[in-house]
């Protein structure tokens, strides 16, 4: 064994275990690099407003719903949605970011009052 | 007679649809992990308290209370026992707010609670994590009414 089979034995194979290990790791998230929240950066993006499932949501695939899973896009109901015991202002606002089925646009009809409110607030 | 193509995609929205998603971008806020989570934890919790948990992500504007609190009053059928998690990630601001009834079961205290639970860790930067851990303690705190039961 001359001295260059050495060197790519003993330092080339190390070398090349590692960088195929590297790049198993550091590929996947390098490709999908979405912009992380950073306290005291701005925020750009379109309000987004989730609710929770309806309780007795119809099975996906049937009728209207706003579920994850029975449709692929974010589906903008009309004036009926209401009366179909699903999520009551399914009428997303204009440009509604659909991100998940389950957000509804922040411009929803008629508020109504809720008597004396609680809550809490908080900064960081 | 030839045409340029059409390379604009066309705008597949009707009366009753929203665009397709291919359409707005791929520029998504946060990725189907997270969509999924904070889905069911929005979900369990309010299945398990029967309160209305919704989770509103944006600017508050000034004063942020406010318009937090109109949000709250738009935000289902029956306001009196719904809970809105209002962030606003560019004001550095949270607010909570909970109907009448639901102030009953959730306290202004345990709300605060949640909320210092939250900021922490909104303040490292992880949105989501801080509502899920939010959500469960608000959850936690209402608990679970014998009405739910059903055995």
């Amino acid at each position: 064994m001359n001295v260059a089979e050495t060197i790519l034995v003993f330092a080339g194979a190390p070398l090349a275990v590692i960088a195929v290990l590297a790049l198993l790791i550091f590929l996947p998230a390098a490709r999908n690099r979405r912009p992380r929240y950073k306290p005291g950066q701005p925020w750009e993006h379109a309000p987004v407003w989730y609710e929770p499932h309806p309780e007795h949501a119809p099975e996906s695939g049937h009728g209207e719903t706003l579920a994850i899973g029975s449709s692929m896009y974010g589906e903008r109901h009309g004036e009926d949605a209401s009366g179909h015991g699903s999520t009551g202002h399914g009428s997303a606002g204009h440009g509604s970011a659909a991100h998940g089925a389950t957000s509804v646009g922040a411009t929803a009809p008629r508020p109504v009052t809720a008597g004396p409110l609680g809550g809490a607030r908080g900064t960081w | 007679m030839t045409r340029a193509l059409e390379v604009d995609s066309h705008d597949t929205s009707t009366a009753h649809t929203d665009a397709a998603r291919t359409d707005d971008g791929g520029e998504q806020l946060f990725s189907f992990q997270e969509l999924a989570r904070l889905d069911e934890a929005l979900t369990m919790s309010s299945r398990e308290t029967g309160l209305r948990f919704t989770l509103y992500i944006g600017d508050l504007g000034t004063p942020t209370r406010v318009r937090a609190e109109e949000l709250h009053s738009m935000s289902g059928r029956n306001p009196a026992e719904a809970v809105l998690i209002a962030v606003s990630p560019g004001q550095r601001v949270v607010e909570v707010v909970t109907g009448s009834a639901a102030a009953r079961r959730l306290p202004d205290r345990a709300c605060a609670l949640a909320v210092l639970s939250m900021t922490g860790s909104f303040a490292s930067g992880d949105l989501v994590g801080g509502v899920i851990n939010g959500l469960r303690q608000l959850s936690d705190q209402a608990g679970h009414p014998s009405g739910l039961r059903r055995h």
